[in-house]
């Protein structure tokens, strides 16, 4: 496993300034080149949405102030797609984490459990495009999970839900089936958790009786608190930045009803044709990444100083 | 009292049944209903084959959507992409780690900024860069190469560069002794011992950029240039003809480059994963 250690490489500390001047300017083209073309397609770009989202419809809208940002908050269709937003956020959040972290608990010592996660892992694979079209098989009105529940006689024939069809089912039946898929990442990252808990802390608890759940609560859980940090941090940006299964799925629709912030920038810019209040969309859900990004990111930064 | 009769190890049993039973559900589904003939998709999807139709099914698609030449555009776009960014990130990670740059924590964070932001943040710039006359990108392969390449580097250079700072630096003082110059250094002494992190990279974006729909459908149009999830996409939109079981059949043959890719490298996949846990 990779692991990030402070870099003490300086190689040549001692070979006086000179050289060391001369390697500092040969270093230039090394890190220069990444450097270059994620500032030339990614930060230029991104600088200029944030100047967009001052701008105003069309190319000679000029300067509007906050007008876009206030437009976003004011739009029917934009605060849904805001509520959202905030669903994915914390739906796409909890139930992967909850499930993955059970899944590695439960699992890590079992015999098969190696294969039961390679089960959960699999789906990681696949595109966001092939999700939405199993999800779409499964949860259409006449799908697989309503042949289900008319099998084992909750629902009545031909009373099948429809779950992408109405609010806020659609929402949903989109986040279970990114739960899906994105599951198999939190149990990966748990499982190397658990690997760093000390044998003789599990052993010493098994002798002291603490058992199943108590032995979870008491002493599993607690040391796995740095990597929880991570999985949330990771997953909850995922979740934000969910565009695929929601396009494939739905659209966004029906009536814009189940689109978050990622497709509401994509309509609002490319089929509404206006990139302001598209770029001020974009803007306010980089914030929100951003913000929750700092979770995981703390340590790592942490971990540099 | 047997130890496997606790009725916490049963219920634990029982709960890690039905899970494993739910995450096969959908898998399994896919794999019967790309088998199922049209002729016996009636209403809703199959739980067991009434035929081996999966060729034929396939076929229908293959011949009247442009998705066999999408799948070499991702191919490209995959192997492509993937590949150019691990090598600039390497050597970006060999210039930060190895080399005797000032503030190299500043270059690092403003490489790996990249993989912060949302996609959509950068969609509409590249498209009206790549739409201005004179540059003349938009729905090209030129085009998803850049962007995906640009993509892909953060993240490479994430996990290359916590791959070598892992390594004693008596390597690069050995190489120096020996008078070797930087980018002789890179290539014979340090490629080889960075490979795995190179790799675990590679996988990675490989996979991303197989399945990857957004930049595709937002910079590119016409099939020529279209990467194959743009085409499996519109095989399910509204309005499209394709039946349940062709669908399926083209999803499952779109997905195999990536699962592959997957299987065969999955402990790479995990190395590269949990670098994010440093």
């Amino acid at each position: 496993m990779t692991t990030v250690q402070a870099p003490k490489t300086s190689v040549n500390r001692s070979s006086g300034p000179r050289y060391e001047f001369r390697d500092r300017i040969a270093a230039i083209p090394f890190f220069g080149i990444s450097l270059t073309i994620v500032a030339v397609v990614l930060l230029a770009p991104f600088a200029y949405t944030l100047i967009r989202s001052f701008l105003g419809r069309g190319d000679e809208g000029g300067f509007v102030g906050l007008d876009n940002y206030v437009k976003v908050f004011n739009d029917p269709f934009l605060l849904k797609s805001f509520a959202n937003t905030i669903i994915w956020a914390l739906g796409a959040l909890v139930i992967p984490v909850a499930l993955g972290l059970g899944i590695a608990v439960m699992t890590s010592s079992m015999k098969l459990g190696a294969v039961i996660r390679g089960f959960v892992i699999l789906p990681y694979a696949l595109a966001g495009t092939v999700v939405a079209i199993i999800g779409n098989m499964m949860f259409t009105t006449e799908g697989s999970v309503n042949q289900v529940l008319h099998a084992i006689g909750l629902t009545a024939e031909g009373e099948g839900i429809q779950w992408l069809l109405y609010w806020p089912l659609n929402v949903i039946a989109a986040i279970l089936i990114s739960s899906w898929q994105s599951t198999g990442v939190v149990v990966v990252l748990f499982m190397v958790g658990l690997q760093t808990i000390p044998r003789e802390s599990l052993e010493a608890a098994a002798l002291d009786g603490a058992d199943g759940w108590r032995r979870f609560k008491d002493i599993i859980f607690p040391q796995l608190k740095a990597t929880t940090a991570v999985v949330v941090g990771l997953t909850i940006t995922n979740a934000l930045r969910a565009f695929d299964v929601i396009w494939v799925l739905t659209k966004g629709g029906p009536n814009r009803s189940s689109e978050t912030f990622a497709l509401s920038m994509y309509r609002q810019t490319f089929l509404l044709l206006d990139p302001g209040v598209g770029s001020a969309i974009a803007v306010v859900l980089t914030i929100i990444v951003v913000t929750c990004s700092w979770i995981y990111l703390r340590r790592q930064i942490g971990n540099e100083s | 009292m047997n130890k496997a009769l606790r009725p916490g190890i049963v219920l634990r049993n029982i709960a890690v049944l039905v899970l494993s039973l739910i995450w096969l559900a959908p898998t399994y589904l896919i794999l019967v209903n790309a088998m199922q003939p049209v002729a016996d998709a009636g209403n809703g999807p199959a739980w067991f084959p009434s035929g081996f139709a999966f060729f034929e099914n396939l076929a229908a698609v293959w011949e009247t959507s442009p998705f066999a030449e999408t799948m070499l555009n991702s191919l490209m776009y995959a192997v492509g992409g993937a590949g150019l960014a691990v090598l600039f990130a390497t050597i970006s990670a060999f210039g930060v780690v190895v080399m005797p740059v000032k503030r190299p924590k500043v270059w690092f964070w403003l490489i790996y900024s990249g993989t912060l932001l949302p996609l959509q943040v950068f969609a509409f710039p590249l498209y009206r860069a790549a739409a201005t006359e004179g540059i003349d990108l938009y729905d090209t392969k030129w085009i998803l190469i850049i962007v995906y390449t640009a993509l892909c580097i953060p993240f490479a250079f994430f996990v290359t560069r916590n791959f070598m700072v892992t390594l004693p630096p008596e390597v690069a003082q050995a190489a120096k002794l020996d008078g070797a110059g930087w980018w002789r250094m890179l290539f014979s002494i340090y490629l080889p011992l960075v490979r795995p992190a190179m790799v675990a990279g590679f996988v990675f974006q490989f996979i991303y950029i197989w399945n990857e729909l957004f930049f595709g459908i937002s910079l590119t149009i016409s099939p020529e240039n279209s990467p194959v999830m743009a085409s499996v996409a519109a095989l399910s939109g509204q309005g499209a003809v394709a039946q349940t079981p062709q669908i399926m059949a083209v999803s499952l043959v779109a997905s195999l480059p990536a699962v592959a890719m997957f299987l065969i490298f999955q402990r790479y996949f995990t190395t590269g994963l949990t670098s994010n846990l440093g």
